[in-house]
């Protein structure tokens, strides 16, 4: 029973997943079909990058935590179909979408690595500022008219796996295990959140470390926005809507402590999949969907709980 | 465990091709929670009863273009038979209309139309021209053909509620041109919201002559500023209101009028159309709908299938109408 | 009454804004107007002031905008049955309740507030759903609205019970225990338990004080608006947070500015009427609030200015 002990969030999340399977094959049968799992992975595209990113800076420690992730997906999207707009080659749509990201998620960093800056207030503030401005460049209307190459891609599937999620969910998830598990700045990050202070003073470089994770969020608000818009057809400025505290949700689910220095990818994305089935599942049994906001909330609460129980024995 | 799974895989994919007895219809609003919607969805469960199908009303909790996508997804892999949609915006529907072939499925617009996506049909409670056009003339009537109006309008991001935004641009250009016609301001849901917004376009207009609360959440925000800032009767609001959400404002004064249609009567609409796609019939240009006085007009050009035209609510008329 | 830096700030920008909109717009600084802005803020005023409490404390609430929405509806249901006094208690009855529970899931689960809020905030909100059925409650009797709204020494009974409100949670926290109890709980939870100070106490006792405020908050927005719908109070905690934040509250503990908050509250407020008077559309009111939280805060932590750590009020 030696790795229940070693990882108790994924124990935790295993015993989650396995309840929820248990009540879909008595109960909704018909959800083990291809075209649930393809509808679940495409809806768990979005909320898995978001969550990925929302990871890397809880676990960084400091409070960190990145509540502008929605205003981000909305602006990068914005951005690119508004480029799109003005002449530019339809090449540079990704890369224009993941530069507003990355740049707005540098502001985040900024202020907070640099400035030393609450988190919460500073991507409050940032969240105000780019959902904001996705709504008031656009004036609320959808920027149509991508081009139907990428809508091809967005809506593709090969073996019933969503094309966004094969090829940017799952590369993301696998190089972010890698970094975390097998790099040296992995093991940065997982210090930086364990206890900053003894971090600092061995050297590693605790500010430049959690300025990159901001990026690093925002590279993959900018990514999310980027399959948004292959998905929809168009860029539209409420996309992000919801996806900051569903991220953290996910994020929370999946193993990764609020207060940073533990926690795994893989729990992240098992949550965040998790998140995206019980809500096809209340939906399938016609549940109306305001339930899942209260059945979301109690398993975090509940699982919150547990982990405190269990884990947090120190 | 490997072994398991797969004989459970087939096996529900045996039953999954299994069809279904009862045909459905299905209706997804823009938000639940509205009383509006909840209108449109009895006048769909009195359909369904009527026609022998079953209904299924389904909606997001936020006007929230992913979550309605999502379960229009649902709805398709249910093989609900027909699924009308209120779609948030033009290209919310565009992703799942392939799947929705190729499952079989009819989808549909009613309420808020999608004109570009290819969907074989549009229930709308009037032209969304009518609509603007009648709002603006109803105003006009009132407050005479000179000042200021302002707009109170809900999502920024609601297709249907700009489409007539921008009707009522038209017609003041074209009719009226003495009449300044504000900028639309934008409350989202909130009607506390839209007081604020309300009361400060009054402050900054201190002439301004109308209100006009685009959509239904807005409407009692609106009301209200005019009743706080005490201006029953100077300012002349109105919206695209409900009877019931608009009688204690009519009555009060504060709301000259309204406009509307019976939201009742656009569930029940929206359910006979999904019938009619289910049974391959075609709409003709005059249909008969039972339960409904005049034939329902069909613009084949178009593929619009309107309800009426709209109707003005007033002090006098409101207490007819329990909706 | 000495100010901190960031409140003489805040004023500063304050008086700055309303400068600059009375320039640009003749409709600014008329009484009906400011009068306005003052109505406009009442909720945020109480729900705020709870806020204030809680991030001293070193939590965040982010479920008190639905907290005041089920305390709305309460009070709306009572006004069904015609009875405005009961209505009127009942909104901080509930809110005393809802604040009792969210204290008992964060202080006795022992989970971070911010986590423990966001999934009371998702049930609330299926709560209010479930308990309004789908329909909204409108046009609700003005019993208590013209209780409420009765003027009073040339102010509405609800301003004067705003300014009270505000008074008791001052002079609690300058003259009672509990202020000094607060701000060592949230400067340093551990200290503090080993000083003596009842950390658990405090820490349900601020989040119950706050459930409180969102109650007496859903009392006046009930007799301002006279509807419930579902999406009622939607923003105001993270309005609440930024004029917090705004007026350098600190959730690490060891700063309490009563002063600051409503200084943030007006000033949010001052600006999102501001921006619609002088003519830039409704769209671009977050996107100034954002920049002008990013700026303050920025600014300062810029310029190098370490805020003593001094209780203010």
């Amino acid at each position: 029973m030696s790795w229940w002990r070693k990882s108790p969030d994924l124990t935790l999340l295993s015993a989650l997943w396995l309840l929820l399977a248990i009540g879909i094959v008595l109960v909704l049968p018909q959800m083990l079909a291809s075209w649930s799992i393809t509808s679940i992975l495409q809806f768990a595209t979005l909320l898995s990058l978001v969550a990925l990113g929302q990871s890397f800076v809880v676990m960084s420690g400091g409070g960190g935590i990145d509540l502008s992730v929605g205003g981000n997906v909305s602006l990068s999207a914005v951005m690119g179909m508004l480029a799109l707009h003005q002449g530019i080659n339809p090449l540079w749509l990704p890369l224009i979408c993941l530069l507003t990201g990355t740049l707005a998620g540098a502001i985040n960093g900024w202020l907070i690595a640099r400035l030393r800056l609450w988190p919460l207030i500073v991507t409050l503030g940032s969240f105000y500022l780019f959902s904001g401005l996705a709504l008031a460049l656009t004036s609320g209307a959808a920027v149509a008219g991508v081009p139907a190459e990428l809508t091809q891609w967005g809506r593709g599937t090969q073996f019933f796996v969503p094309l966004p999620f094969l090829t940017c969910v799952i590369p993301a998830f696998l190089i972010a295990w890698l970094i975390l598990s097998k790099s040296a700045w992995g093991k940065w990050i997982y210090a930086c959140g364990f206890n900053e202070h003894a971090t600092r003073l061995v050297g590693i470089p605790v500010d430049r470390l959690r300025f990159l994770t901001y990026c690093l969020s925002g590279m993959l608000a900018g990514c999310a926005g980027f399959v948004s818009l292959s998905w929809l057809g168009s860029a539209r400025p409420e996309i992000g809507v919801n996806l900051e505290l569903e991220s953290l949700t996910a994020a929370l689910l999946g193993g990764i402590a609020i207060f940073g220095g533990r926690g795994s990818v893989i729990g992240v994305l098992a949550a965040a999949l998790m998140l995206v089935t019980i809500k096809t599942c209340m939906l399938q049994l016609g549940l109306n969907s305001v339930w899942q906001l209260g059945v979301v909330g109690i398993l975090l609460i509940i699982v919150l709980m547990a982990q405190r129980l269990f884990i947090y024995r120190r | 465990m490997r072994r398991i799974t797969t004989a459970v895989c087939s096996l529900s994919l045996l039953f999954s091709g299994y069809a279904l007895a009862a045909e459905k219809v299905a209706f997804v609003p823009q938000i639940i929670g509205i009383p509006y919607f909840q209108a449109m969805e009895a006048g769909g469960k009195r359909a369904a009863s009527d026609l022998g199908v079953e209904f299924v009303y389904s909606g997001p909790v936020d006007t929230n273009p992913m979550d309605q996508l999502q379960i229009v997804q649902n709805l398709i892999a249910q093989k609900v038979n027909a699924i009308g949609i209120s779609v948030l915006d033009a290209s919310s529907i565009a992703p799942v209309l392939a799947q929705a072939k190729a499952n079989n499925v009819h989808l549909f617009t009613s309420d808020s139309d999608a004109p570009d996506s290819g969907r074989p049909v549009y229930v709308a409670q009037a032209t969304d021209q009518g609509l603007g056009d009648a709002i603006i003339d109803e105003m006009v009537k009132r407050v005479g053909d000179h000042g200021k109006i302002g707009i109170v309008s809900g999502e920024a991001t609601a297709s249907n509620l700009n489409s007539w935004i921008g009707f009522m641009q038209q017609r003041v250009k074209s009719k009226y041109p003495n009449i300044t016609l504000l900028k639309p301001q934008y409350a989202g849901g909130s009607a506390s919201r839209a007081a604020q917004i309300a009361t400060d376009l009054m402050s900054a207009n201190p002439d301004i002559k109308g209100l006009i609360a685009m959509a239904s959440t807005t409407c009692p925000g609106v009301a209200q500023a005019i009743e706080t800032a005490g201006k029953n009767g100077k300012v002349i609001g109105s919206g695209f209101c409900s009877p019931n959400t608009a009688r204690a404002y009519l009555k009060s004064g504060a709301f000259g009028y309204t406009v509307l249609w019976d939201p009742e009567k656009l569930g029940y609409l929206t359910v006979w159309a999904g019938k009619q796609l289910i049974d391959g019939k075609a709409f003709s240009a005059e249909n008969r709908v039972p339960g409904f006085t005049e034939p329902v007009k069909f613009d084949s050009k178009t593929g619009v299938l309107l309800l009426g035209s709209p109707a003005v609510f007033t002090k006098e008329n409101v207490d007819q109408f329990k909706f | 009454m000495h100010m901190t830096s960031r409140e003489i700030a805040l004023l500063a920008i304050a008086l700055l804004a309303i400068a600059g909109f009375s320039w640009f717009s003749p409709w600014f600084a008329t009484v009906d107007n400011l009068l306005t802005i003052l109505r406009n803020s009442s909720e945020l005023l109480l729900i705020a002031l709870g806020m204030t409490l809680v991030i001293a404390m070193g939590g965040v609430d982010v479920s008190v905008g639905v907290v005041m929405g089920v305390a709305a509806w309460a009070v709306g249901q009572l006004l069904l049955v015609n009875s405005p006094w009961l209505a009127a208690l009942a909104g901080p009855l509930l809110g005393l309740l809802l604040g009792l529970i969210t204290a008992l899931v964060v202080v006795m689960g022992r989970i971070p507030a911010i986590v423990g809020t966001l999934g009371l905030f998702g049930v609330w909100r299926t709560g209010l759903f479930a308990l309004l059925g789908g329909q909204w409650l409108s046009g609700l009797p003005g019993s208590l609205t013209s209780g409420l709204m009765h003027p009073l020494l040339g102010l509405p009974v609800m301003a004067w019970i705003i300014v009270l409100v505000w008074a008791c949670v001052w002079l609690v926290l300058r003259h009672t225990p509990y202020g000094l109890w607060l701000l060592a709980a949230g400067n340093s939870e551990e200290k503090a338990r080993l000083a003596g100070i009842p950390v658990t106490q405090v820490r349900i006792a601020t989040f119950m004080i706050s459930g409180l405020l969102c109650g007496i908050a859903a009392t006046c927005y009930i007799a301002t608006y006279r509807n419930v719908e579902m999406t009622v109070g939607g923003s105001l905690a993270l309005e609440a947070i930024a004029a917090v934040v705004l007026g350098g509250t600190r959730i690490t503990g060891g700063a309490c500015s009563l002063l600051g908050t409503l200084l943030g509250v007006l000033l949010l407020r001052i600006l999102q009427n501001g921006l619609l008077l002088v003519g830039i559309p409704s769209l671009w009111q977050t996107v100034v609030t954002g920049a002008v939280l990013l700026v303050v805060l920025s600014s300062e932590a810029a310029s190098g200015r370490v805020i003593a750590f001094r209780r203010t009020a």
